[in-house]
């Protein structure tokens, strides 16, 4: 572990000394499970990782260096912009997957694009579903297709659970750069951005349906 | 006159001291941090509510907050209602308020909104500035005190980068240092969790005068993390107010002309009459509109009962609760999640809003605090952090649109996603295409459409300072930062030679450096001589009042002050009768000093044998 240069301390975080308060230059964007001072795993502790963000914020939040000299002001800027995005990278299934693909020497989303006939065909049947409903008639007669729109945000938070199971499986332990599961593990990722953009038509769609109501 | 002084400064009062301001579309008020909690700034027994109306007077003297309301009907086309509406806005985006609004209005080349009074043209910038430096000196007023350390501003969640940068610009030319730009609602919670002590996961419907906006946030030892925001900049009390102002021009249409529909008098009087009538239907079951214009002979009433205006507003009412579900929806909560519900601006008084309100969360909305001030109070507590008061608890906001930038096609490529919290930032690789090209040009926009055009422009960049290389070789790494005020600046630098590129900022909305130097530099002129005036008439009073209490003692002076201190007090009384005229506030400042020094042995003397101690920090005229 590394120490404060102020109090010599054990440093948990790049961004702050927890121990003296002092605001520290990280340099380059240190990476997310550093900044936040955890195990890098794709397992995280939710309620852990939470603490951690507002014990940190507590540090380094410009909110507390309003009256501190411009550099001190712009090093707290900075550090609280490095916490939050490293938070919001980890605290997300999908995103906190594909960091740890990326920075294990896997695929990336462009290099390993490629999904299975099958998993195509059923994106069309989806997207199928969804323009009957956009099409249906106002009141009784359009009831049958929205009755399924609601069987098909099931069957897709379903399989989209399902998909995250396969990519815990393929993410831990965490494999060795170049390893079989990376590429694995990126098409899960693939599958679930697929699943994830249909989940958010339907939320949309169900946010106007409310509205003309 | 007859004032007690207070020893308030040497009352452990902080050695900084900074307020915070909700700059409202209605109304405006000042709060600070004392004794452990938020208060508002006011006169005892006042509201300490500023009417945010400007009136500007033929001499280009400013009228403000309720003497500039009074001149609505009389001089309705110099009276400026709601300027918040315009901030950072232009032209196109306020087609709708433009159709009741009697102002000439146009726009500057970079379409910025701008009103034309007595042939002179103010930013609404300016017109704000000028609200928020009454209230600094209402504020400096109360508290007897000319040092304010600086000011939280609140503008609405859903404000973007245009208007939060035009509340900053207005901040700027009122004199005031800007600690931190914070979101209304945000503020409201923490007012609200500092006098509850509430924990858990609260949503603020804050239905303001003239925008809506809906937050949804957790409350955890002291951390306030906003969860998702929603929001609407133009829809508030003055739309519920347009539903009445449209039925009565309906009905007016027989017996007016088109002319006299649109004549400035009518409107602001019509407008008057809709707000009177509206808050009147808060209380009874049914009220009346009624529009009066004596010089156009014009005097018509009509009822309205509240289901009628109930039917008139739903519609607004339904768009409220479809940001709820939005904001909900962001936060991947439903609304039976939600713990608390906290009803902040003026629009919530209204009893068919409260009603809507409680049945989509299920629950009795808090309204513990008062409405209208709950934001100021939470803008000063965050004032108190801000000066380093305290650390016990923490504002977490979000950004309330994704930023993006325009790609080949005019497409948008998303860098940061709305409700980010911030502050928040993001770097981007790009290279050049063309062989020494040493220049890139981005186009920045706000906003959730998938095409740049249907999003809200938020600047143009040029890049320019790439070393000349073959195409493809340079790359610049450009970083996007949202600050805590939830305002963009950007940052680019060469990575292949380190040369820091060069960033052009063309503001499509907002004002340049040099316009605000501009306008800064003449609003300070201004506001030093309006401010001085003041300064001269309260001076004025005061050496009235002093001289009065001196001459019904003159008697009592000549026989029991030593001679010289009798000299002192005539030589004082001499001076202050000269200066009846005086306007130069240093001059009128040193005569009322001298007659203050001047009169001490005679209260002196006054107070011997009366009860000394019960009079202690009295002024002689107050014996």
């Amino acid at each position: 572990m590394a120490e404060c240069p102020s109090c010599g301390a054990g440093l948990e975080s790049p961004l702050c000394c927890d121990a003296c308060g002092v605001l520290l230059a990280p340099g380059v964007e240190p990476d997310p499970f550093e900044v936040l001072g955890i195990q890098r795993s794709y397992e995280v502790d939710e309620k852990d990782l939470k603490a951690r963000l507002l014990r940190f914020s507590r540090r380094v939040h410009p909110d507390f260096f309003a009256t501190a000299p411009e550099e001190q002001k712009q090093l707290a800027e900075g550090n609280t912009a490095i916490l939050n995005r490293a938070y919001a990278t980890l605290a997300d299934d999908f995103r906190r997957g594909d960091h740890l693909v990326k920075s294990a020497g896997g695929p990336s989303d462009k290099e390993e694009r490629e999904m299975p006939q099958a998993f195509l065909v059923e994106v069309l049947e989806w997207n199928e579903t969804l323009e009957a409903v956009r099409e249906a008639p106002q009141g009784a007669a359009g009831n049958g297709d929205r009755a399924g729109l609601a069987e098909l945000e099931t069957s897709l938070q379903a399989e989209r659970e399902d998909a995250f199971t396969a990519l815990a499986s393929a993410l831990v332990p965490l494999p060795e750069s170049g390893a079989d599961a990376l590429v694995d593990a990126r098409k899960r990722l693939n599958a679930i951005r697929y699943i994830d953009r249909t989940l958010g038509e339907i939320r949309d769609m169900r946010l106007q349906q409310a509205a003309t109501r | 006159m007859g004032y007690i002084e207070l020893d308030v400064l040497n009352n452990d009062a902080p050695t900084r001291r900074a307020i915070g301001i909700d700059l409202g579309t209605t109304n405006s008020l000042a709060a600070i941090w004392s004794d452990g909690r938020p208060t508002i700034i006011r006169h005892e027994g006042d509201s300490g509510m500023l009417p945010s109306v400007v009136n500007i007077t033929e001499s280009g003297e400013p009228l403000v907050g309720r003497p500039a309301r009074d001149q609505a009907v009389v001089d309705p086309k110099n009276t400026l209602f709601s300027i918040k509406r315009f901030m950072g806005r232009g032209l196109a985006d306020l087609a709708l308020d433009l159709s009741t609004l009697p102002y000439d209005v146009s726009e500057t080349e970079r379409g910025l909104v701008q009103i034309e009074i007595h042939g002179k043209k103010y930013t609404p910038q300016e017109i704000s500035g000028l609200i928020l430096q009454r209230l600094l000196e209402h504020t400096c007023r109360v508290l007897d005190t000319d040092e304010i350390e600086g000011a939280v501003i609140t503008v609405p969640a859903y404000f973007d980068d245009a208007q939060r940068q035009a509340t900053r610009d207005a901040a700027r030319l009122a004199g005031i240092d800007v600690l931190r730009i914070i979101n209304e609602p945000t503020a409201a919670s923490l007012a609200y969790g500092l006098d509850q002590k509430g924990e858990g996961t609260i949503a603020v419907y804050d239905f303001g005068g003239g925008t809506f906006d809906i937050s949804v946030l957790t409350i955890e030892e002291g951390v306030f993390q906003v969860l998702a925001t929603a929001g609407d900049t133009h829809l508030g009390g003055d739309d519920l107010d347009r539903v009445l102002i449209d039925l009565a021009r309906r009905e007016l249409a027989g017996e007016m002309s088109k002319a006299e529909l649109a004549d400035p008098s009518f409107l602001q009087a019509v407008r008057l009459a809709a707000e009177r009538c509206k808050i009147a239907l808060t209380e009874d079951p049914e009220a009346e509109l009624s529009i009066v214009v004596p010089d156009k002979g014009l005097h018509w009433r009509r009822a309205v009962t509240r289901d009628e205006f109930e039917r008139l507003i739903e519609p607004i009412v339904a768009r409220t609760l479809n940001a709820c579900r939005q904001a909900l929806s962001d936060a991947g909560l439903e609304p039976s999640d939600i713990d608390e519900v906290i009803l902040v601006g003026g629009s919530t008084r209204i009893p068919a809003v409260r009603k809507r309100v409680e049945e989509f969360f299920g629950r009795k909305p808090h309204t513990e605090l008062n409405p209208e001030e709950v934001v100021a109070l939470g803008a000063a507590a965050q004032a108190h952090v801000l000066v380093g008061g305290t650390r016990e608890f923490l504002l977490m906001d979000v950004t309330p649109l994704s930023l993006g930038l325009e790609t080949m096609g005019g497409a948008v490529a998303k860098l940061i996603n709305r409700n980010s919290t911030i502050p928040c930032s993001v770097t981007e690789g790009f290279t050049t295409y063309a062989d020494n090209q040493t220049g890139i040009d981005f186009h920045i926009v706000q906003g959730e459409r998938e095409l740049a055009p249907d999003n809200r422009t938020l600047g143009r960049f040029k890049l320019t300072g790439i070393p000349p290389m073959p195409a493809g070789m340079a790359r610049v790494n450009v970083r996007f930062h949202i600050d805590a005020d939830g305002v963009l600046t950007v940052t680019a630098k060469e990575d292949s030679t380190g040369v820091k590129a060069q960033i052009e900022v063309e503001p499509k909305h907002g004002l340049t450096d040099a316009e605000l130097e501009q306008m800064l530099q003449e609003s300070i002129d201004h506001a030093r001589s309006d401010f001085d005036r003041r300064r001269v008439v309260d001076l004025h009073t005061e050496i009235g009042t002093m001289v009065h209490a001196t001459e019904r003692n003159l008697d009592t002076a000549r026989k029991h002050l030593d001679k010289e201190s009798y000299l002192d007090l005539e030589e004082a009384l001499a001076a202050a009768r000269e200066a009846e005229h005086e306007q130069e506030l240093s001059e009128v400042q040193a005569v009322r000093d001298l007659l203050e020094r001047a009169t001490l042995p005679l209260a002196t003397l006054l107070m011997d044998g009366v009860a000394k101690q019960a009079l202690a920090g009295k002024k002689l005229e107050d014996i």
